[in-house]
């Protein structure tokens, strides 16, 4: 997995070791690749056509946004005293109605300014947010709740019916280039961009305040200035999901983005991280989103009816919470894991 | 700067912080020298981890300047900012994040938001160097944290102190979970900066460690430095006096004259003392040991006897109550309720004790017994409905007449049962907590430091109420922080010493320096009437 947070092995270092720390590192992850792999399988046996090309590029277009609106949600998270975004999803559908709605017609098209402006507005949001719980000390939930209100109402009142044109560009970050999805362009950036901030010590720092806040405090670091970024962050993934959900729908649309915050949360459950904080790793949302998407696959394949699909989120949703407190629980009493 | 500043490290000078209503701090002065170990002393509560945090830059000081190498600063900003000049703490607590692994553990808040401040390989060779001056070259660097023992976690929060380019190291207690070999591993090193021209200050629970290695002592009491001195040229009576300031007692019991007016006078003596002939136990304590390494706890509480528990920060005295209360399970032995007959019962569990009639009055009445929306008299009698309902109604008006009783024995001013409690001031909210529980009839009450934050005129009307219940034949187990308050109130006092009690100490002949000197570990009168055994 690419979320080795800093465990990376050294020349010198003996393999072994080095990958026993990866592994251990990363061991929350465990229990979602797994399940990413049989759903797979199971998808693939199920559905014939699963594996195609086309269906191929067509399902990571879908399953893009949820993924990056559940990376976006992993960070406030890990960053524990009660961390979340609730904002991903209206934000994200909030940005179909900003570019159909608004650029578009304002003549601003081109990438090289609607990206910018996207990721700009990520950041200003997430950090309004980030003001809001760290250094206002409201409850995350109930601040992150008020963005979600404000950006679900404004979608609504700035576009009142879905329509509005977006850019050809857009469009075909959904399709193929030749045999490649071109949504597999926009995760090799994403990753890249994830690499470079990840590999420095911002994991560290985050785990260590999600795991215990007064630790890193007295060992000095900068708590709130942390969880300032750390929503920046998150409002900036959210605002790229609606990036990408833009050119999925191809319109402005403010109804389509709530959603996405349930789906969000469910699959950083799905994805080990502890909902307390401080525990997981900042890949596990993306796993967890992937999961959820071939769950939900697999039931569009056997044709069940969207308020069923509902009912079973639900029911994932509460097993994955109950299967993170076992995997926790049988790890904590692990021979390997007594003091010594 | 003059002569002293050039010579010193740090200099504190007339340093306050209040919290809100209570002053920790008052006037609190410490000059620490280069190439010296110092010593913090005081009982709890004398502003100890107060100071420390300010010099940790945790907290901000309301007044006093604090000269660092000849600088002088109101305050250092943030633990950060002490760090990046040169000061490094180990807390009390060990403060450490659980999922995240050893060297993490170490090297926390050394890096930017995004750079770390260095190599992975000089962490490593950093840590172990660290760990290894701390005897405990074994521990695996990846690790993750919650699977080490208490020890090896605090040692490690002593070596995230240690690997930082210190030259004042600031110890809190950091010595409690440790056994000899790796304290002494600890001092030597200690002792090893310090011939490098290093600086610490440390303060300790046990007595033989601050004359062991300590060059100099500063006591503070109530906020305030009482005196600096070389241990040279201290004794360990002097230093417990300073610590227990005899002549600030009488004043404290004078300032505030009692309803009862009796506590004047002699402050050793209750003025009743209960029924004197052979009043039965009550309450039996079998072989208790709290801890695995503790000594058992054999003892008995009779009817109509107060017992005071004392003892520093986290020896012990709070889980022995937990005990008594059912809240928590002792390593071995068991707390058995002793009915009219003699037969014994043994407490398992907290509905277990309540229903052999032991109540127990926590100590943080806020997050523990406070429902703060709920109105004074919900407040009161929520305990009592338990008792006073009659298929599932609730009989009202024999709590109403249980409340009034309670109001005018208490002299508790309320303007309307009504009222959110929330309203009401400290010490009359404490009234009402207690209320709730001797309004159930106990059998025995079990009190964790009640007067906290209770002001004189309203602790000796609470006094009152603990001695009238005691002459009802309840007998009452006292823990409290406030030694003063032990012996007014109490008949002879139990103190605790690392898990262990150490001495039973009879009020009436008892000193506070008695105390004290029991609470450092230093009791040479460890007298046990009931056989508490001596550590």
């Amino acid at each position: 997995m690419a979320s080795a947070v800093s465990g990376r092995a050294r020349p010198s270092a003996l393999p072994r070791p080095a990958v026993r720390q990866v592994v251990r590192r990363n061991s929350y992850g465990a229990v979602p690749l797994a399940l990413l792999i049989i759903l797979f399988v199971v998808n693939a046996a199920v559905q014939p056509q699963f594996l195609s090309q086309q269906s191929w590029a067509a399902s990571m277009a879908v399953l893009c946004p949820t993924v990056l609106t559940a990376m976006a949600v992993t960070l406030p998270v890990l960053s524990g005293n009660g961390g979340i975004d609730l904002s991903v999803g209206p934000l994200a559908g909030f940005m179909s109605v900003l570019i159909a709605a608004v650029l578009v017609p304002a003549g601003i098209t081109t990438p090289q300014l609607i990206i910018p402006i996207v990721i700009v507005f990520g950041a200003l949001t997430g950090a309004i947010n980030g003001l809001l719980v760290a250094y206002v000390r409201l409850p995350a939930i109930i601040a992150t709740l008020g963005m979600y209100l404000f950006y679900q109402g404004l979608g609504t009142e700035v576009l009142p019916e879905a329509g509005g044109s977006v850019p050809v560009w857009l469009v075909k970050l959904n399709g193929s280039f030749g045999p490649v999805p071109a949504v597999w362009i926009v995760f090799a950036v994403i990753a890249l961009i994830w690499t470079l901030v990840t590999r420095g010590s911002y994991p560290r720092n985050l785990l260590a305040v999600g795991g215990d806040e007064r630790a890193a405090y007295t060992a000095g670091v900068n708590v709130a200035r942390l969880r300032l970024i750390t929503y920046s962050i998150a409002g900036v993934l959210a605002c790229l999901a609606g990036l990408m959900l833009t050119g999925l729908i191809q319109s402005g649309d403010g109804t389509v983005g709530p959603p996405y915050t349930i789906s969000a949360i469910t699959a950083v459950a799905l994805g080990g991280i502890s909902l307390a904080g401080g525990r997981g790793g900042l890949l596990g949302g993306a796993l967890g989103g992937a999961v959820l998407f071939l769950i939900q696959e697999l039931l569009t394949d056997a044709h069940v009816s969207v308020f069923q699909v509902s009912i079973i989120d639900g029911i994932v949703l509460i097993f994955a919470l109950a299967l993170n407190g076992t995997v926790e629980h049988l790890r904590r009493r692990s021979p390997a894991a007594r003091p010594g | 700067m003059n002569a002293v500043a050039e010579a010193s490290r740090l200099v504190i000078d007339g340093m306050s912080r209040s919290f809100g209503e209570t002053r920790a701090l008052t006037s609190a002065s410490l000059r620490v020298r280069p190439g010296e170990i110092h010593s913090l002393a005081g009982e709890n509560g004398s502003g100890k981890s107060t100071l420390i945090k300010i010099l940790s830059g945790v907290l901000r000081p309301d007044a006093g300047t604090l000269t660092w190498e000849g600088d002088v600063r109101k305050h250092l900003g943030s633990p950060s900012g002490a760090q990046g000049l040169g000061i490094a703490t180990v807390f009390q607590e060990t403060l450490v994040a659980p999922e995240m692994t050893v060297r993490d553990n170490i090297y926390l808040g050394t890096d930017r938001l995004f750079r770390y401040g260095r190599r992975k390989g000089e962490e490593v060779a950093g840590a172990r160097q660290a760990l290894g001056y701390l005897g405990l070259d074994g521990l695996g660097l990846e690790r993750p944290m919650w699977t080490l023992s208490l020890a090896e976690r605090q040692l490690t929060t002593i070596a995230r102190a240690i690997i930082r380019p210190w030259r004042l190291l600031i110890l809190d207690e950091a010595t409690s979970a440790l056994d000899a070999h790796h304290r002494d591993r600890l001092f030597d090193y200690l002792r090893l900066a310090r011939s490098q021209g290093k600086s610490v200050l440390f303060t300790s629970h046990r007595m033989d460690e601050v004359l062991g290695l300590a060059d100099h002592i500063t006591v503070l009491r109530q906020g305030a430095t009482v005196a600096t001195m070389a241990v040279s040229e201290a004794s360990r009576r002097g230093i417990l006096g300073h610590m227990s300031g005899r002549a600030d007692i009488i004043e404290v019991i004078s300032a505030g004259p009692g309803p009862d007016g009796a506590a004047r006078g002699d402050p050793r003596r209750r003025p009743d003392a209960g029924p004197q002939a052979g009043p039965r136990p009550v309450l039996h304590v079998a072989g208790l040991a709290l801890r695995a390494t503790s000594a058992p706890i054999t003892l008995e509480i009779r009817a109509g006897e107060i017992l005071g528990l004392a003892g520093l920060e986290g020896q012990g005295q709070v889980e022995f109550v937990e005990c008594l209360a059912g809240l928590r399970r002792a390593a071995s032995g068991q707390v058995q309720a002793l009915g009219e007959g003699g037969q014994a019962r043994a407490v398992h569990s907290y509905r277990g004790a309540n229903r052999l009639g032991i109540r127990y009055v926590p100590r943080d009445r806020r997050h523990e017994g406070l429902f703060g929306p709920l109105s004074v008299f919900d407040n009161f009698a929520v305990t009592l409905w338990s008792d006073f309902n009659r298929l599932g109604l609730l009989r009202r008006r024999v709590a109403r007449k249980r409340f009034e009783e309670f109001t005018q024995s208490s002299r508790l001013v309320s303007a309307s049962p009504g009222r959110p409690i929330s309203i009401l001031s400290g010490g009359n909210q404490q009234k009402v907590l207690l209320g709730r529980w001797i309004a159930m009839r106990p059998r025995v009450l079990v009190v964790n430091d009640p007067l906290r934050g209770v002001d004189a005129n309203t602790k000796e009307e609470l006094y009152g109420l603990f001695r009238r219940l005691a002459a009802d034949g309840v007998p009452i187990v006292f823990l409290s922080t406030e030694i003063v308050e032990l012996l007014t109130l109490t008949d002879q006092i139990g103190v605790f010493h690392e898990g262990s009690l150490v001495a039973m100490l009879p009020t009436e002949t008892s000193s506070d320096t008695d105390v004290v000197a029991a609470m450092f570990g230093d009791g040479e009168r460890g007298a046990s009437r009931n056989g508490a055994n001596d550590g």
